[in-house]
């Protein structure tokens, strides 16, 4: 049955936190949710430099490929149910990833569909003009200027877009959007706005759908995934996606489709809200700045919660700007080691391949050796137990290297321990070096940047 | 036996850059107040050693009954390039839950 209260409130459910996340309960929300929009966030801090790697190499590629598959599946149940797909999994060609939906949609003979195309937040190519035009690009952490130190190395560059293009393609028809690099919160913000009539001169009904957003932004995150009280959830193998439904009034309620796995608690919302943050007080995005010390968080029923009384300010001048950058290699490498002395064997075995390092020559600008079961998670906050009476215990090697080859001379050092190591060691399979990208955070002001919209048809 | 953390509070860690976000949320809203004093930039910095280079802001949120510990220069670097097997620094927040709790 579709949604009765259209413009007074607004249904929303998130069909992935990830690219890798699950598909069925994505496909469960689009056949029963009865959402008015899906959405997807696919997109992480290293993903645009994967894909914008990819994309060298073929410029056809550099979109998330799942997307492609997920809503050419998607597309006949969500039209049946009434609901429009958002997503961010055009990552650096959005334009390609949504002709490639098109085309998908075809084969399934899913005709007539408009898509929305949403892109501008791509400026690799043009950081040249940036600088030419006087920009410093400082860090925004470490307030470093010297931006050209990293300027040959430098991979992706996306600005963070807000929620403007998502309302533009909706208004223009749009039954599916795929964007490029907007904010996670963007893909709910957006489409809130844009059904409940919300403007950005509403700071506190902007700060509602920020929140509800960042609630809902990791799929699984707030109904038992990841949750501290993770022994308690029920069939977490078939959790449910999350469900947000935000009135017009800014207050909202966080739900699951019933009889699927895990919770929807005052717990799993409250610690999803403090994921990834920083300064509560403000929560910058490009469509506004809320205020999550504000939300009041309440059980209302059986996987229901209520939250109220959001808060914020208007939206900042300033945009992020995300430089992905090449920054060398790491070679790293696994032991294990068994009772008895399991600790004193693996302590002579990290003495043993720094040894090994030496011989070889191994450049590196860090080495970390850890112990697994002891120190390799809480570091100096784990006490070591005085006595050496445990089953196992592990050794981890991670190298920071300029080049492929140093990194593989830790794989190298690692399998020789085969048999100059100490006795009962094991080892699993060599684990490869890998490339490793730096960012470089900046701010960039608004009207440098602005969004593009197309649309394509199924 | 003193209490530590572990049996009043609840924790949910991130990454954002270099940067490492705890929140700890008390397990009862008659905790709240052991939480914040037992959680503090001087606690936190002791527990975490040279693990943390930078600073360590703890922002009250009584809303929720917790509190958001804001660790920056955390991390080795960031998920991208971190020598850290713990790439995200999801473990490295659990660590807060040694802390012993502190009356008001």
């Amino acid at each position: 049955m579709p949604n009765t209260l259209k413009n007074t409130s607004v249904r929303l459910g998130c069909g992935a936190g990830f690219w890798g996340d699950a598909f069925d309960p994505a496909l469960e929300l689009a056949e029963r949710g009865n959402l008015d929009f899906l959405c997807f966030d696919f997109l992480a801090e290293l993903t645009m430099s994967l894909l914008q790697r990819v994309r060298a190499k073929d410029p056809g590629q550099g979109y998330v490929p799942d997307m492609v598959n997920w809503f050419a599946d998607l597309a006949a149940p969500a039209k049946a149910s009434g609901t429009t797909l958002v997503c961010n999994g055009g990552g650096v060609n959005p334009r390609a990833g949504a002709e490639a939906l098109a085309k998908a949609m075809q084969v399934k003979g899913i005709a007539g569909r408009k898509i929305g195309v949403v892109a501008g937040d791509d400026v690799l190519g043009r950081l040249q003009a940036f600088r030419d035009a006087g920009m410093k690009l400082t860090h925004m952490r470490t307030g470093e200027d010297g931006f050209d130190r990293i300027k040959s190395k430098v991979v992706s560059a996306n600005v963070y877009l807000g929620s403007d293009g998502i309302i533009e393609a909706l208004e223009g028809g749009s039954e599916i959007v795929v964007t490029g690099r907007v904010t996670d919160s963007a893909l709910f913000i957006g489409p809130a706005m844009h059904r409940l009539g919300w403007g950005f001169d509403q700071p506190d009904r902007i700060a509602s759908a920020i929140t509800v957003g960042h609630i809902l932004e990791c799929a699984a995150g707030c109904t038992g995934g990841m949750s501290s009280r993770f022994d308690q959830m029920p069939r977490m193998g078939e959790v449910g996606f999350p469900i947000a439904e935000i009135s017009g009034d800014g207050t909202a309620t966080i739900s699951k489709l019933p009889g699927s796995g895990g919770h929807v608690d005052q717990f799993t919302v409250k610690e999803h809200l403090v994921y990834e943050i920083g300064d509560p007080r403000s929560y910058f995005t490009p469509d506004g700045v809320a205020d999550f010390t504000a939300p009041h968080i309440e059980e209302t029923g059986a996987d229901v919660v209520r939250v109220t009384g959001m808060r914020g300010k208007a939206r900042p001048d300033s945009l992020k700007l995300l430089i992905g950058y090449s920054d060398g290699w790491i070679g790293e490498g696994l032991l294990m080691f068994p009772w008895p002395n399991a600790h004193a064997r693996a302590r002579k075995a990290e003495e043993t391949l720094r040894e090994r390092f030496k011989r070889l020559g191994l450049a590196s600008s860090a080495i970390s050796f850890n112990y697994i079961g002891l120190n390799m998670l809480h570091g100096p906050a784990a006490p070591i137990p005085a006595s050496d009476n445990l089953n196992e215990v592990g050794l981890r090697v991670a190298v920071k290297t300029a080049s492929r080859d140093e990194a593989e001379k830790v794989r190298r050092a690692c399998s020789q321990l085969w048999i100059m190591g100490p006795g009962g060691t094991s080892f699993g399979a060599p684990m490869k070096p890998r490339p490793t990208i730096a960012l470089w955070p900046t701010l960039v002001p608004r009207d440098l940047v602005s969004h593009s919209v197309e649309y394509i048809t199924s | 036996m003193t209490r530590s953390l572990v049996d009043i509070a609840y924790v949910r860690a991130g990454d954002k850059g270099d940067s490492v976000s705890v929140g700890v949320l008390a397990k009862s809203p008659e905790y709240y107040a052991q939480v914040v004093a037992s959680v503090t930039p001087k606690t936190v910095a002791a527990l975490y050693g040279d693990w943390v280079q930078g600073e360590i802001e703890v922002f009250p949120m009584p809303n929720i009954d917790g509190c958001l510990v804001l660790m920056h220069d955390a991390l080795g670097g960031s998920a991208t390039n971190t020598l850290r097997f713990d790439q995200t620094a999801k473990s490295l927040g659990t660590a807060i839950l040694r802390l012993p709790a502190i009356a008001p």
